[in-house]
């Protein structure tokens, strides 16, 4: 083994409290460790993940204390796959924002870094995590991170957003401290294998009261429909990059911990059909909010929304096809919605209210982030031969296996919603002139060189989507195997 | 002795929701972002509370296993709640610290606490 699991926990959060000393004796420091430590941890992850395709999965034991006393880390073909989606993202990120605030103060960049490094460490320490209290320290520290970037710019409205993603993340982490309260004082552990084991055992309306919260209280940072208000504002009001940070990072987090919590942790069946019908409103109300918005950013923040509705329906299908086609939706999404964001934020930028108006005619200014930005539009519509294409084909399959007629039609329908919204963008970019003067900003090189990987990316998948199928097939089958993760942890067989 | 047990959990469960529900209440009615601040605190506190009831024993001793004491298992409190109430408790603090530096910005960017005359986002 290279390393152990731990370290995806320990460096970047180590790295966050060296880069305000480390800046102060080398200025440009704070920008180049956050890159080394991410590219590190891709690297970390991918070789991880070698590891466990031939020896299973490894537990990782902190402290000494065997679970299910202590804490420990699960690194296994599901999470790793996570695992290396948000470490890659988290490079990605970084190398789009390297030269962020260059030219303008020190100490912002530095904040800017340090909270990226939190909001990485919170999110892989989610995924991770084999512990429901350790999970909500690592959502506690996600929000606040989050809290922070969003009120970032101090000219915008951002204190605004900041303070309603906070009043909702504060009284969704109350309602997980009582579902958590709720399970330990039932079934006496907080370990996730553990409580999947005895859960049998416990009181069923207890059961159930424990899931409302938690859902209640994980469904805030995954955007699930009543509790994403939040969610529009903090993305146009953060700054462009911290959008695709949480399209990528977060909401996969919280997907993750909702999905662990209903195919782990909990033993009934109709939390399936709640999957499917949560992921329903959300996905129809986001996308028809979508189609009305006059600002880019708020629209790509509604199409991010309506995408996580879809990976909720596909969870909720609840066979290894429905899963595999929720996991290569969420690998898409990341890549595609990071892509839109990027590209996205240059065709408006330094606009005032980023309205969609003004990509009119960008295709002659920006010529290379125009067509990125068209390649994004097109493979989120889910267009051949874009690597949309096949996961919404996945979805539409897995929910004709199981006779979801109903089912498939919605989402059909709601898809030609979204090739409206995105085409009618598409279209002022090529066909209609620019209006005003000023001249529009060209991407910098490193930008540029996050964008165009990422566009790759897009491509390649779409021609050989076999390149990440069988990796997709071993993480849904290692999350369907529920006694095996359970046995996994409790025994130890390391 | 068995009414009077029954009479304090009511009373320790019975205040630790009672706080939560205050708590709700001044979150989600008051129009000044102080007093929402405040409401968040106060229903965290309500957790903390239930937290620490869950891992009350009466007559219980501290979990420690010092010299003397190593058959009184049965009737040490349970630790882990208050370890959980620890952590839970910082946490509170710098969500609601992180709170009020953000309250100050809105002062400062619209003059007025009122969140009903700082509305500019809506969904």
């Amino acid at each position: 083994m290279v390393g152990s699991p731990v370290l995806f926990v320990a460096i970047p959060l180590l790295a966050a409290f060296i880069i305000p000393l480390a800046g102060m004796m080398w200025k440009n420091s704070v920008r180049v460790i956050p890159g080394l430590v991410l590219a590190f941890m891709f690297f970390l992850s991918i070789s991880l993940m070698g590891y466990v395709n031939e020896h299973g999965t490894i537990v990782e034991v902190l402290a000494g204390w065997k679970p299910p006393i202590g804490i420990n880390l699960v690194f296994s073909p599901f999470t790793g796959f996570l695992t290396t989606l948000m470490t890659f993202l988290g490079f990605i990120v970084w190398l789009y924002s390297y030269k962020f605030k260059r030219n303008v103060d020190f100490e912002p960049s530095m904040k800017y870094f340090m909270l990226l490094m939190l909001l990485v460490t919170g999110s892989v320490g989610i995924v991770l995590t084999g512990d429901i209290f350790n999970m909500f320290v690592f959502i506690e520290i996600v929000s606040i991170s989050g809290y922070g970037l969003t009120s970032f710019y101090t000219r915008r409205d951002s204190a605004e957003a900041a303070f309603k993603f906070l009043f909702m993340g504060a009284i969704a982490s109350t309602f997980l401290l009582i579902a958590i309260m709720i399970i330990y004082s039932q079934l006496g552990t907080l370990n996730i294998a553990d409580i999947a084991d005895k859960m049998p055992m416990m009181n069923h309306k207890l059961k159930v009261l424990s899931l409302v919260f938690f859902i209640l209280a994980i469904g805030v940072e995954a955007e699930i429909f009543p509790l994403n208000g939040w969610a529009p504002d903090v993305y146009t009001e953060a700054p462009g990059p911290i959008g695709a940070a949480f399209a990528g990072i977060v909401v996969k987090a919280a997907i993750y911990a909702s999905v662990r919590l209903v195919y782990t942790m909990y033993d009934f069946s109709g939390a399936f059909d709640l999957f499917i019908i949560i992921g329903l409103i959300t996905f129809i109300m986001a996308e028809t909010t979508a189609l009305r918005q006059d600002q880019l950013k708020r629209m790509l923040a509604y199409s991010s929304i309506g995408q996580m509705g879809l990976v909720m329906i596909a969870f909720g299908i609840g066979t290894k096809e429905g899963v595999y086609a929720a996991l290569f939706l969420m690998f898409n999404h990341a890549i595609i919605k990071s892509l839109l964001f990027f590209s996205g934020s240059y065709l408006v930028f330094n606009k005032k209210n980023k309205y969609i108006k003004h990509v009119n005619g960008m295709g002659k200014y920006l010529p290379i982030t125009s067509v990125l930005f068209t390649i994004g539009a097109f493979a989120i519509i889910g267009l051949p031969p874009f690597a949309g294409f096949w996961s919404k084909l996945a979805i539409l399959t897995a929910a004709a296996d199981n006779k979801m007629v109903v089912l498939i039609a919605v989402i059909l329908i709601i898809s030609i919603l979204e090739a409206v919204y995105y085409l009618r963008v598409v279209n002022r970019i090529y066909f209609y002139d620019k209006k005003e003067k000023t001249e529009p900003k060209k991407p910098s090189i490193n930008a540029l060189v996050a964008m165009i990987s990422l566009g790759i990316i897009v491509l390649v998948i779409g021609f050989y989507p076999d390149l990440i199928s069988g990796i997709l097939d071993r993480a849904a089958a290692d999350l369907m195997d529920k006694g095996n993760y359970i046995k996994d942890v409790l025994t130890l067989n390391k | 002795m068995e009414k009077y047990l029954n009479i304090l959990n009511i009373a320790i469960y019975g205040s630790a929701v009672l706080l939560m529900l205050i708590g709700l209440y001044g979150a989600l009615t008051k129009k000044s972002l102080i007093k929402i601040v405040l409401g968040l605190s106060i229903l965290d506190s309500g957790v903390h509370l239930l937290m620490i009831a869950i891992g009350y024993l009466k007559d219980g001793t501290a979990p420690i296993f010092s010299p003397g004491n190593e058959d009184k298992m049965n009737i040490m409190v349970d630790p882990i709640p208050q370890a959980l109430v620890l952590t839970a408790i910082v946490i509170g603090f710098g969500v609601t610290a992180v709170a009020l530096s953000l309250v100050i910005r809105l002062y400062r960017h619209h003059n007025t606490l009122r969140i009903d005359e700082i509305k500019k986002l809506k969904w």
